[in-house]
């Protein structure tokens, strides 16, 4: 199989490296997979389309394997898991992640369950990359981050990069995985850059990283969440243990629950929706499991339970910002309980 | 049914009706394009400049009461229903005072008054919609039709022949009106449709395809499909053939199509005939124009004024 010729589990490149942005490094994964597996193919709505959904897509060296769809998500997400199934290894692509809830009967009930339904004894190497945008009054159907409601579904694995190093390494690991694997990247990491290692290679699933090192709270933010989280403590200096899980399923919860066993206190960021979401979820499974260390009552700061807003004034106290986690930081930090949900 | 001729037996009234509205809609969209530059409509705008005929030629045959589901592509098929032009600017400009407080941003307009029950950004998910408002008009919530209206690559999604489907099997009061401009974002038709739209919607009703740049066309075709609907005749569809001059978003010119104003603009074409018809002077063309700029002033005007919403009052 060509995907032993490289290896798993890459270290984190020391600096120095060649620079990339995340748009750049979801792009060279791709290139890399289609070269290095005549298997692998894109599909999806304006994947073909010049502007290469963001720039992700563009000049591709397989340009024949990236095939445009119409507006039919959910048929083409079975037409994706078909091909899985018959020998294939696509990448189903959306330019929005709202859009994948157009075919949740395929995700939900077909791509999640197929390998349980029999025993696993089938394998389906599909990704559904889609891409998360927001603000400039897009809305309540244009602006939502659903990694935490796809994850609560048996069968996907959940991925939400937030630094070009991690996608381009987890996105191989998606393409080059048996599973079904949904991969959150967020647009307005698009743009970041940082230093991202030539060769193709993968990063485990599962694993988090930290972002930050810090003895007074953990802090578990995914995604946009995580770079805004490292801003905050670097602003601050902020005694904070900082990690990314990377990947919301599965979930890291080792490095979780080591970190709060130090620190006695858990904040979870996450732009996503707060109800039975993915905050809650890590805030219980260290309530569960750490409940001795916790010197104070977990916190979330989430989006509000409520649709996205569209005027620029209603956006911008929808969604948390670098400051915001700076504040409910150093309430936490300060020993008080913050409620910020 | 095929083309059907234009009713070239219209009315004064009604044609000064269509042309008022077709010009408001235009000359909106044209300062909203004039204006989107300089950032004060923080939300993404689809511009219909071309397409107004569809719309008008719609909505002079519905009620207030007839129900209008939309996709993305709002200003104007809202104005034609009849959304107060500064409520729509408001929305625009993220004011509280805009048809959706400054909740909704430009993809998503209400009116409730007029018939405009809400829009939406998810591209076929809306033409549902105007099935459930046929279906609540028969089981007697009220004496209405229901309209769903959409885009040639709406034609694409499941929900669009699961929709036509359900109406037929009941027979229920609703209109399907297409808006083909011949482009899903920068997809042309023939690379998003193997199927044609009129022979897919005929197999299961009346269907009528209409150039969609001839106001009198729809109007006609409209009249005829409305008045059908309304008397039990079950679902009717309406193929209208159009142009999008703009890009798919935004405030520019779309590269992709060639526009002739004598052959495809819908305004040009109806002033044309009025004015050889002897129903207007150019005097009165120029005083209906300047008389819409000082309505877009004033809605503009409205908009500046206008409170934003305040996010304490932003309820969980
Ligand atoms: C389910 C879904 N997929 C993709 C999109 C992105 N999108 C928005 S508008 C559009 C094109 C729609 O074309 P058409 O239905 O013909 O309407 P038009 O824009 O031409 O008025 C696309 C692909 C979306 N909004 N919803």
């Amino acid at each position: 199989m060509p995907w032993s010729r490289f290896d798993c589990d890459y270290a984190a490149p020391a600096g120095g490296e060649r620079e990339l942005t995340y748009c750049h490094a979801v792009r060279e994964a791709i290139d890399q997979a289609m070269q290095l597996d005549s298997r692998v193919f894109a599909i999806g709505l304006d994947a073909d389309d010049k502007f290469g959904v963001f720039g992700s897509m563009s000049d591709l060296s397989h340009p024949e394997r990236v095939l445009g769809t119409p507006i039919s998500e959910n048929a083409m997400t079975g037409v994706a898991l078909g091909a899985a199934l018959s020998g294939l290894r696509p990448i189903h692509v959306h330019l929005r992640n709202d859009f994948l809830l157009v075919a949740m009967d395929q995700i939900v009930n077909y791509v999640a369950k197929w390998q349980d339904m029999f025993d696993r004894q089938v394998q389906v190497p599909l990704v559904i990359r889609s891409v998360i945008g927001r603000g400039w009054g897009c809305g309540a159907q244009h602006s939502q981050t659903l990694h935490g409601m796809f994850a609560q579904i048996p069968g996907l694995k959940v991925i939400t990069p937030s630094t070009p190093y991690d996608a381009k390494g987890l996105l191989a690991a998606a393409i080059k995985n048996d599973s079904p694997v949904l991969f959150f990247e967020h647009r307005w990491l698009y743009k970041n850059t940082g230093a991202v290692p030539e060769e193709i290679y993968t990063l485990p699933i599962g694993k988090a990283a930290h972002l930050h090192r810090g003895n007074g709270l953990t802090v578990v933010a995914p995604s946009l969440a995580a770079i805004h989280a490292l801003k905050a403590c670097e602003n601050d200096d902020l005694d904070v243990d900082l990690i990314d899980p990377r990947t919301i399923k599965p979930l890291d919860l080792d490095t979780i629950l080591a970190s709060v066993r130090r620190t006695g206190r858990l904040l979870v960021v996450d732009y996503d929706f707060p109800f039975a979401g993915f905050a809650a979820e890590v805030c219980a499974a260290v309530t569960e499991q750490a409940f001795d260390a916790l010197v104070a009552p977990p916190q979330r700061l989430t989006f509000p339970d409520r649709g996205m807003p569209a005027a620029g004034p209603l956006e911008r106290s929808y969604y948390p910002t670098p400051e915001r986690i700076g504040e409910a930081m150093r309430e936490l930090l300060a020993g008080q309980p913050a409620v910020t949900v | 049914m095929t083309d059907s001729q234009p009713n070239s037996t219209i009315r004064r009234d009604d044609a000064l009706w269509l042309l008022r509205r077709m010009r408001l809609i235009r000359q909106t969209s044209e300062r909203i394009a004039k204006l989107y530059p300089t950032d004060v409509m923080e939300t993404p705008v689809h511009l219909c400049i071309g397409q107004e005929a569809v719309a008008t030629g719609l909505c002079h045959h519905l009620r207030d009461e007839d129900k209008l589901f939309l996709g993305h592509r709002t200003h104007g098929p809202a104005l034609a229903k009849g959304l107060p032009l500064e409520k729509l600017m408001a929305e625009l400009y993220g004011r509280s005072t805009g048809c959706s407080h400054g909740y909704g941003g430009s993809m998503h307009l209400l009116d409730l008054e007029h018939g405009l029950p809400g829009s939406s950004a998810i591209v076929g998910g809306s033409i549902a919609l105007g099935v459930g408002a046929g279906l609540a008009a028969e089981l007697g919530a009220g004496h209405f039709v229901g309209v769903s209206y959409f885009g040639d690559a709406a034609t694409n999604a499941g929900v669009f022949y699961e929709s036509l489907n359900f109406a037929a099997l009941r027979a229920l009061p609703v209109l399907f009106v297409c808006e083909d401009n011949g482009f899903s974002n920068v997809m042309p038709k023939s690379e998003h449709s193997a199927h044609d739209i009129v022979g897919v919607a005929s197999q299961m009703m009346p269907t009528a395809s209409i150039d969609g740049t001839d106001v009198l066309a729809v109007n006609d075709a409209a009249g005829r499909a409305v008045s059908r609907a309304r008397g039990g005749q079950g679902p009717q569809f309406l193929h209208c053939r159009t142009k999008r001059w703009m890009k798919h978003q935004g405030p520019e010119r779309c590269d992709l199509i060639e526009v002739d104003i004598e052959r495809d603009c819908p305004i040009h074409k109806l002033e044309r005939f009025m004015a050889s018809s002897g129903m207007v002077t150019p005097r009165e063309l120029a005083d209906l124009r300047s008389a819409i700029e000082s309505e877009i002033d004033a809605a503009i005007e409205f908009a500046e004024r206008s409170p934003r919403p305040d996010p304490n009052l932003m309820e969980a």
